[in-house]
């Protein structure tokens, strides 16, 4: 593959800024660019800063989607989509301005350049206090998931047999009358330029496999569904290949037809074990959004909500045990969040949210490092298209595990009487992020340190800092995993954002246990209306 | 933007190539949205965009194998890329006895006057002034304003190698604002939707929100439980939503869905809520901004899917109302919950003790077969005494059905579209108000 050079002028606010002049560093599958981007670039640039730009960005952005669903024996839809375009940020008169087109030219860029500029100053009016961005080194570089297998290059007909062969194991169980088997990949390769001398190419690969069976029962007119909780991954195909996705088809369609048959909870304060396979996604949303500084400021108030962690809580406020350590972390292996420089061209990195159960950190872009007194931006930018506004999104933020190895055996050992908890069910959580609830996919009755049987119907309600006050038990080193979410919605208008969330399992003690179980409610709705 | 005229050129070009791999049907399609928005909070402008985006998708057949790929770049190398990816991938898919031959011509309902190009021609300037007369509705009364401004002009164009041709062009718009008090304890939300900017009225909307904010600070707690509430449209329309997306007939003949009796069949006849519940659909209704016609190019015909209280229809895809012996349907759009008489006064004024509820918030599916749902209430919740409101309660989570919210209910005021529906404000008794909520 051909290496290419760069060298191109950048104008900035205050004027023409120095040559960038880069070899490639490394050259690698699908990361070559055209050299014809670079005069796209520098030309669009050039445009916002001659039309009054103080700041300006672009980045040109290639998605390439994968899909496959199945259910029993066939292929339902295939699908491959791509897109592709550019995107120019600028800051004029203090005030963002963004404007994209799929039509990548240098004519093209240069209009939409001019067009973000024109906008900005229409908001300018707008404006109470002009936008100042943080500091950041001009990085030039190249970065790619680590991965053996490009997904993209695996026939087609491998994915379509392995998905029919999980479909095929699971029917066999008397019991299941469907199944629903799937795969998406995604790639985003992007490059990123602005005037304060950015100049990064990036490729990030995720796929995500999975499946649920479900289990009727005609007679009665009820049914269940068990879904497989295999996380979704920065990875290769080999990911799915080393997987145990089909070895496990049999046991989740089992554990589908007993969940049918299984007693409904009895609503009440239990302890509460949670596997990595649910706990994730708690984390997600109790850790995760709360600790995102522009909620916390009133940005996303009109849509998802703002957040208990304010800002003079920082440092001060207890949110759980002093077992508990959160960190942020867009460096993590796998993880969905992770790459090498967020979309204001700042390097990923790793620091704590939350300090042995103290809130100590926030999420932050390089608009919002000033908001805290901090100097510099934490790279958690991102947009999830060419025609997307670049703004902050969640990193990766994982629990981390104790010191000691343990295991989720070991905490359903110490255990009187409690629920195991797997996968995740329904979730929702209130707009400051207090008041959760969670279900999950699959519960056991935990007594005198033994699973005993399966449950259905099982909820579990708390506080956000109630609930991780509750947590008296981690699992070690050796019980961590990575969850995540492909598709985690913030901004207007919506973006998606993939990220994961690593955690050992834990334990909660006298967590608030519901029943979900209408089944009565909806026989006597039967009898008719009013 | 396509003009039909230019879509439908586009459109021959795709399916005359992929013809031309023996034995290929197909159906392509072009969707465009030119659109921009406007992004406000803490009392000032946070961002804003103008964006172009666009999607050509093809779908090659090769009898029971098919398969889809879809660009967004119209130059002659990607057209030939998209089809060519198309026709690769449908021929090495595994064959699906489901699949049907692509759709030969069809006829729509008119849809008059969907697209404004007043909303399609809205500029920067003209978003920003509507943010404004918002931002300063919160400064007059330093109450914390946000809200978002957002507009398009959309086409969707479908044409199948057998003579199928769909196009459909309309704007869209929508406008929301939250605001807050100083003090972190009152929150209120008006929002509304149009395929006209001019429906749209941001000052009145900022009043409705602020004056919401302010009368419910500091709100009292109430014990959680089962109450009488009264509904404004936002709160009834995402609960409408997720019982509409349930109307499938699939899911009910395969015993999988709350429209599926037990022992087999569905429940269509079956009386299930009271006469003055009717839920429709209507691609026609321009305000609703939705096609005539689904994505697999089925005319939408205006359908009562629950009508004086009664289950009528489910929703028939193709294959599945091929098997079943049923007309097509397609995949209903438009959605219309009918209103009745009362104003969201005289709801409350018939209210001894209950809730008055603005928004709901963080909706999920608890139990699929009850469509069991928990949320949130949010952004102005009261209480009702003896017939009028008085005084902020703290929100609840619910966890509640919408057919319980239907089934309960006795008093609806007229529509207004909101959540991109038609949704009257509405009464319903014994509501699950389950847990507290400290957000505001």
């Amino acid at each position: 593959m051909k290496l290419s050079r760069r060298s191109f002028l950048v104008g900035g606010s205050a004027g023409v800024l120095a040559a960038l002049a880069s070899p490639r560093l490394i050259s690698a599958r699908g990361l070559l660019t055209d050299p014809a981007l670079d005069d796209v670039i520098k030309r669009a640039l050039s445009a916002a800063t001659k039309a009054g730009a103080s700041y300006a960005d672009v980045r040109i952005v290639r998605r390439r989607n994968e899909g496959l669903q199945t259910r029993e024996d066939r292929i339902e839809s295939i699908s491959s989509t791509e897109e592709y375009g550019i995107g120019v940020r600028v800051i004029a008169g203090g005030a963002w301005g963004f404007a994209a087109t799929p039509a990548v030219t240098v004519g093209e860029g240069e209009r939409i350049a001019r067009r973000a500029v024109a906008i900005a100053k229409a908001n300018a009016s707008q404006l109470k206090r002009p936008v100042v961005l943080a500091p950041v080194p001009p990085n030039v570089d190249v970065w790619q998931t680590a991965l053996i297998k490009d997904p993209f290059k695996i026939p087609l007909e491998d994915k379509a047999e392995l998905l029919l062969a999980i479909n095929r194991e699971a029917m066999k169980v008397k019991g299941v009358k469907f199944v629903s088997a799937r795969y998406a990949g995604n790639a985003e390769w992007k490059l990123f330029a602005s005037t304060d001398g950015a100049y990064l190419e990036q490729e990030i690969v995720r796929l995500a496999p999975g499946y649920s069976v479900t289990a009727v029962d005609d007679k009665r007119g009820e049914f269940e569904t068990r879904a497989h909780t295999l996380a979704p991954m920065q990875a290769g195909w080999e990911y799915v290949e080393q997987s145990s996705l089909l070895a496990d088809a049999r046991m989740i369609a089992e554990q589908a037809v007993e969940k049918l048959k299984a007693p409904s909870v009895t609503p009440g304060k239990r302890d509460l074990i949670l596997d990595p396979s649910n706990l994730w996604l708690t984390i997600h949303e109790s850790i995760g959004h709360p600790t995102e500084l522009d909620r916390a400021m009133g940005y996303e108030a009109n849509y998802a909500g703002t957040s208990f962690a304010t800002t003079d809580k920082l440092g001060k406020l207890r949110i759980g045990t002093p077992i508990l350590t959160f960190y942020a972390d867009k460096t993590t292996p796998g993880g969905l969040a992770t790459c090498g420089y967020d979309d204001d061209g700042v390097a990923t990195q790793r620091w704590n949210l939350v300090d042995k159960g103290v809130f100590v950190g926030y999420q932050t872009t390089r608009e919002q490092a000033a908001w805290i007194g901090e100097k510099a931006s934490r790279g958690t930018s991102y947009a999830d298209s060419y025609a997307s506004f670049p703004f902050q999104r969640m990193p990766n933020i994982s629990l981390a595990p104790a010191a000691k190895e343990r295991s989720i055996d070991d905490l359903i050992a110490a255990t009187e009487d409690g629920i195991v908890i797997v996968g995740n069910g329904s979730w929702s959580i209130d707009q400051q992020r207090f008041n959760f609830q969670f279900g999950g996919q699959a519960f056991w009755e935990v007594k005198h340190g033994k699973k005993t049987r399966m449950l259905r119907d099982v909820a579990y309600q708390a506080n956000t800092l109630e609930f991780w006050s509750a947590c008296d038990q981690i699992g070690g080193p050796s019980s961590w995993q990575l969850g995540g979410a492909m598709t985690d919605g913030k901004g207007e208008p919506a973006q998606s954002n993939a990220v994961s969330h690593g955690c050992p399992p834990a334990r909660f003690k006298k967590i608030n246990i519901l029943s979900t179980n209408q089944r009565a409610a909806q026989a006597s709705d039967r009898k008719g209306g009013q | 933007m396509q003009t039909a005229a230019q879509a439908q050129r586009l459109l021959d070009r795709v399916l005359m190539l992929a013809k031309s791999a023996k034995g290929a049907v197909a159906t392509a399609s072009l969707r465009g949205t030119d659109g921009g928005n406007t992004r406000f909070a803490v009392n000032e402008i946070t961002s804003s965009g103008d964006v172009e985006r666009l999607s050509l998708s093809v779908t090659v057949q090769f009898g029971l194998r098919s398969a889809t790929a879809s660009t967004n770049q119209l130059d002659d190398r990607s057209i030939d890329d998209v089809v060519a990816r198309a026709t690769r991938m449908a021929r090495l898919a595994p064959e699906n006895v489901e699949e049907l031959p692509p759709l030969a011509r069809q006829r729509y309902a008119a849809v008059k006057a969907a697209r404004d190009s007043k909303t399609a021609e809205l500029t920067p300037a003209e978003r920003a002034k509507a943010a404004a007369a918002v931002i300063q509705a919160g400064d007059a009364t330093k109450v914390q304003i946000a809200g978002f401004y957002e507009h398009a002009a959309e086409t969707f164009a479908l044409a199948s190698t057998e003579g199928l041709w769909a196009h459909h062009a309309w704007t869209s718009c929508a406008l929301s604002c939250t605001a807050r008090t100083p003090d972190g304890t009152g929150s209120g939300w008006a929002g509304a939707s149009s395929n006209r900017a001019g429906d749209l009225d941001a000052a009145a909307m900022a009043k409705a929100a602020v004056d919401k904010a302010v009368a419910s600070a500091r709100p009292r707690k109430l014990a959680p439980g089962r109450y009488t509430v009264v509904l404004e449209p936002a709160a009834v329309a995402s609960m409408t939503l997720v019982l509409a997306a349930q109307l499938g007939a699939r899911r009910a003949e395969e015993g999988r869905s709350f429209f599926a009796k037990p022992g087999g069949g569905t429940r269509i006849g079956d009386k299930l809520f009271p006469e003055t519940i009717t839920l429709r659909s209507d691609p026609t209704d321009t305000a609703l901004t939705t096609p005539p016609f689904d994505g697999d190019g089925v005319p939408l015909a205006p359908t009562r899917w629950i009508d004086k209280g009664s289950l009528r229809a489910l929703s028939y895809g193709r294959y599945w109302a091929k098997k079943q012996g049923k007309p097509v349907t397609g995949t209903p759009a438009g959605w219309i919950l009918e209103g009745g008489t009362a104003t969201r006064d005289e709801l409350i004024k018939g209210v001894k003790r209950g809730v008055l509820v603005t928004h709901l918030f963080y909706i999920r599916m608890l139990d699929p077969q009850g469509i069991l749902l928990t949320g949130l209430t949010r952004d102005g919740t009261f209480l009702i005494e003896n017939g009028a409101i008085v005084a902020p309660v703290m929100n609840f989570r619910f966890n509640e059905s919408p057919v319980h919210m239907l089934a309960r209910c006795d008093g609806l005021t007229a529509t207004t579209v909101v959540e991109g529906m038609r949704a009257p404000a509405l009464r319903t008794h014994d509501f699950n108000l389950a847990s507290l909520s400290e957000a505001v």
